[in-house]
């Protein structure tokens, strides 16, 4: 088998996805890319059998066939070349590979392409399309949210709850949780699944704000395919905890601030707070919000005073910072809306802003306060 | 009679290899080299296996690579040997009178005049054993009247052995040793003594001192007397980070589950109180069963940082049910909290109840006001 490919091109389709090769396989031929050619037609493939991430793009080739590649070579080889022709060579007896540029010829030994994992076909039903910057905000405001503590299985991924127009995305580690609401996008169906982690952020790193994403799933799969891309992610099947019947009713206490001045105070403090612990302490009254840390064990110290709107009773209540930077980080809106009932009781923010089409919730427990 | 000091020398055999071992049992057998696997790193530590080939750590892994083709490159993982070595220490700790933590994988113990109670030899034996037993990791040690030699003797009993250098005796055990075998003899130093016609130790110590000093300065008269088994350096106390503890003799041995169980709640209660009122978390926890024989078993758990009574007494328990597997009368019951920062409990959303975290600080003001032992849940 024999085809030509522009160096340049194949290097942007195999960095895209080439995060799905896993860094410990459990097979030897994942750390390949699969090239299956058909006609003119070369579709890669990467997968860790978890997450399988497709694209298509055209080749100039005399013969089908398919090949398994060394990933990692093959990409060091891709990144050393300015943009040009490539031709590669494949033995389809040996599964030796050549590949000929202009300046020399580089010989690798591949692999049988049928020994390559199938990727699970997409089913019919139960298609959503998504507008590609849509799911991109959704992902990247969720995501940072899930757990890696692998003993809560469903909370490292990412919860989809899917509602005839409305489309509501969940992540939490039981610190903190975001909920992600996008209405009047027609699904016709009632369903939920969680997503890993990996695959998601394989997608918003592949998608284009441009692009229609379309969405489909079954009980063990989630397909998402858009451009000249496909990707395949296996569910994780485990119940999502209840997150409903934990967010706090009665938020009386209502501080309204500017994001960008709370996320540069946090950011300061915290510096100052205590490295494992990142505990900040809020004191909340009319018109003023005192940030505040201390690090008893280095005698560190350091407290800003804010200006803020608030509505509600003098609070103190402390918080792990990191936490707090990064769900400000993920927001975009100018203020944030930050409801309070108690200080053992869960803070919510909110984007302060007007949106039909989106709406944003983040919750955060607070650390226990004594007295 | 003269005093002599007793010294107990520990060193872990090939330390980062064997927690990787522990991890990964294919690794058992093979020649391992722990260090990056890019050209220009050097080897941290390598296995038995692996020195035969001529091996040895700090040599370029390029270099040892091509010593030992087969070797198997691990990228080491320094928080997980910190956290083995924190737990070798927690056990020095609960038994040394005294002891320095001269590294990582090294330490001294100072068990002078323990001989007038107990045999300090078998007492040093019994303890590797504990460690050995306890973490799965294989440790050598010499016992010696100083450091020096406990430090040299340490070589002749590894792998995974121990060597008494009975006092008195330690200027001839080291007499035929080549002068590398002494702490600070580098290969610049053995090249000059080896220049002057010395080799052993026997020799380096007949020189004069006058004339070592003249060749080698200051360091020539540490040098003579280090040759003469002289070393009268101290350990040095070794202050990790606190840890709060508390332990409970039974007026009378017990086997009745039950209730070992309910006081190792209490126990467990009252010390979440003191981490929560001087404003600290725990990340390790650690219970102690002596039985009825005095036989004495701990076994520890790295936690996730919390001070809730609930979480804590979950895994006291859960150790406790790991730990108690003979059927027999229990003597003494222990808990202790390490590994502690400041910092306050982080109240978790699915697995906390408002109600939980209301009554714990309703409880902990209570105990504030009337003392600790007020009130406890059943």
């Amino acid at each position: 088998m024999r085809f030509s490919i522009s160096s340049g091109e194949l290097l942007k389709n195999l960095q895209i996805i080439s995060g799905a090769i896993p860094s410990n396989p459990v097979i030897p031929v994942l750390e390949d890319f699969l090239f299956d050619i058909k006609g003119n037609t070369l579709t890669i493939t990467a997968s860790d059998l978890d997450t399988t991430i497709k694209s298509v793009m055209d080749v100039r080739s005399d013969e089908s066939g398919s090949i398994a590649i060394p990933g990692k070579i093959l990409l060091e080889t891709l990144k050393s070349f300015p943009e040009q022709p490539l031709t590669f060579n494949v033995s389809m007896d040996t599964k030796a590979i050549e590949i000929t540029s202009s300046y020399g010829k580089y010989r690798l030994a591949g692999e049988s392409g049928e020994d390559f994992p199938e990727m699970p076909a997409p089913p019919e039903e139960h298609n959503i399309s998504i507008e590609g910057s849509k799911l991109k905000e959704a992902i990247s405001t969720t995501i940072f949210a899930t757990t890696t503590d692998e003993m809560r299985m469903a909370m490292t991924g990412v919860y989809f709850a899917v509602d005839m127009n409305d489309i509501t995305v969940v992540a939490t580690d039981a610190h903190k949780l975001v909920k992600y609401e996008m209405k009047n996008i027609p699904t016709n169906v009632v369903a939920s699944f969680i997503v890993p982690k990996k695959g998601l952020s394989l997608l918003k790193g592949a998608m284009g704000n441009d692009d229609s994403v379309s969405l489909s799933f079954d009980r063990k799969n989630a397909f998402f395919s858009f451009g000249n891309t496909e990707i395949s992610c296996r569910l994780i099947d485990q119940k999502f905890p209840d997150y409903t019947a934990v967010i706090p009713q009665n938020n009386n206490n209502i501080l309204t601030i500017s994001r960008t001045d709370i996320l540069g105070s946090l950011k300061r403090i915290a510096i100052y707070a205590n490295k494992t612990t990142n505990q900040v302490s809020f004191n909340i009254s009319d018109g003023s919000l005192t940030v505040s840390a201390q690090d008893l064990d280095f005698s560190n110290e350091a407290t800003e005073q804010l200006t803020c709107q608030y509505e509600g009773e003098p609070m103190t209540i402390s918080f792990n910072a990191k936490f707090m930077i990064e769900m400000l980080n993920a927001l975009h809106s100018e203020n944030v809306r930050l409801e309070l009932s108690s200080p053992n009781k869960a803070g919510l923010l909110y984007p302060d802003q007007d949106n039909s089409e989106v709406e944003i919730m983040m919750l955060v427990m607070p650390v226990m306060t004594h007295g | 009679m003269k005093f002599e000091r007793a010294i107990l020398h520990m060193d872990l055999d090939s330390f980062f290899v064997s927690v990787e071992r522990l991890h990964n049992s294919a690794l058992r057998g093979k020649p391992i080299l722990i260090g990056g696997k890019s050209g220009r790193s050097v080897v941290s530590s390598a296995s038995y296996e692996a020195r035969k080939y001529g091996v040895h750590s700090a040599m370029p892994m390029r270099m040892a690579l091509r010593l030992c083709p087969d070797a198997i490159v691990v990228s080491g993982d320094m928080e997980r040997y910190s956290e083995q070595s924190r737990i070798i220490t927690e056990i020095i700790r609960e038994d040394a009178p005294l002891f320095e933590k001269a590294s990582i994988d090294e330490f001294y113990l100072d068990l002078s005049g323990m001989d007038k109670y107990i045999g300090t030899w078998q007492w040093s034996k019994e303890l590797r054993q504990r460690i050995i037993k306890e973490t799965g990791l294989p440790i050598s040690s010499a016992l010696s009247i100083n450091k020096l030699i406990s430090k040299i003797g340490v070589d002749d009993a590894k792998p995974n052995g121990d060597q008494l250098i009975i006092a008195g005796t330690e200027r001839e055990y080291i007499a035929p040793m080549s002068v590398r075998k002494i702490p600070s003899v580098g290969i610049k130093t053995q090249e000059k003594l080896h220049y002057m016609g010395v080799r052993t130790i026997q020799v380096l110590r007949d020189i004069p001192p006058a004339l070592l000093k003249r060749e080698f300065g200051k360091n020539g008269l540490h040098l003579w007397n280090k040759a003469n088994a002289i070393d009268n350096t101290p350990v040095v106390p070794f202050h990790e980070q606190k840890s709060i503890s508390t332990e409970r003799t039974f007026r009378e041995d017990s086997i009745d589950i039950k209730m070992l169980k309910s006081k190792l709640s209490q126990m467990v209660q009252k010390l979440a109180f003191e981490l929560r009122s001087k404003k600290q978390l725990t990340a390790n926890i650690a219970i102690k069963v002596r039985y009825a024989d005095f036989n004495t078993f701990s076994k520890q758990k790295r936690i996730p940082y919390t001070a809730n009574d609930r979480q804590l007494t979950e895994f006291a328990h859960t150790l406790f049910d790991q730990l108690y597997q003979r059927r027999q009368l229990v003597r003494l019951i222990g808990v202790r909290f390490s590994n502690l920062v400041h910092g306050n409990y982080q109240i978790s959303i699915f697995d906390d109840t408002e109600e939980e975290i209301n009554l714990l600080r309703a409880m902990d003001r209570l105990r504030k006001k009337y003392g600790a032992g007020v009130i406890r849940k059943g």
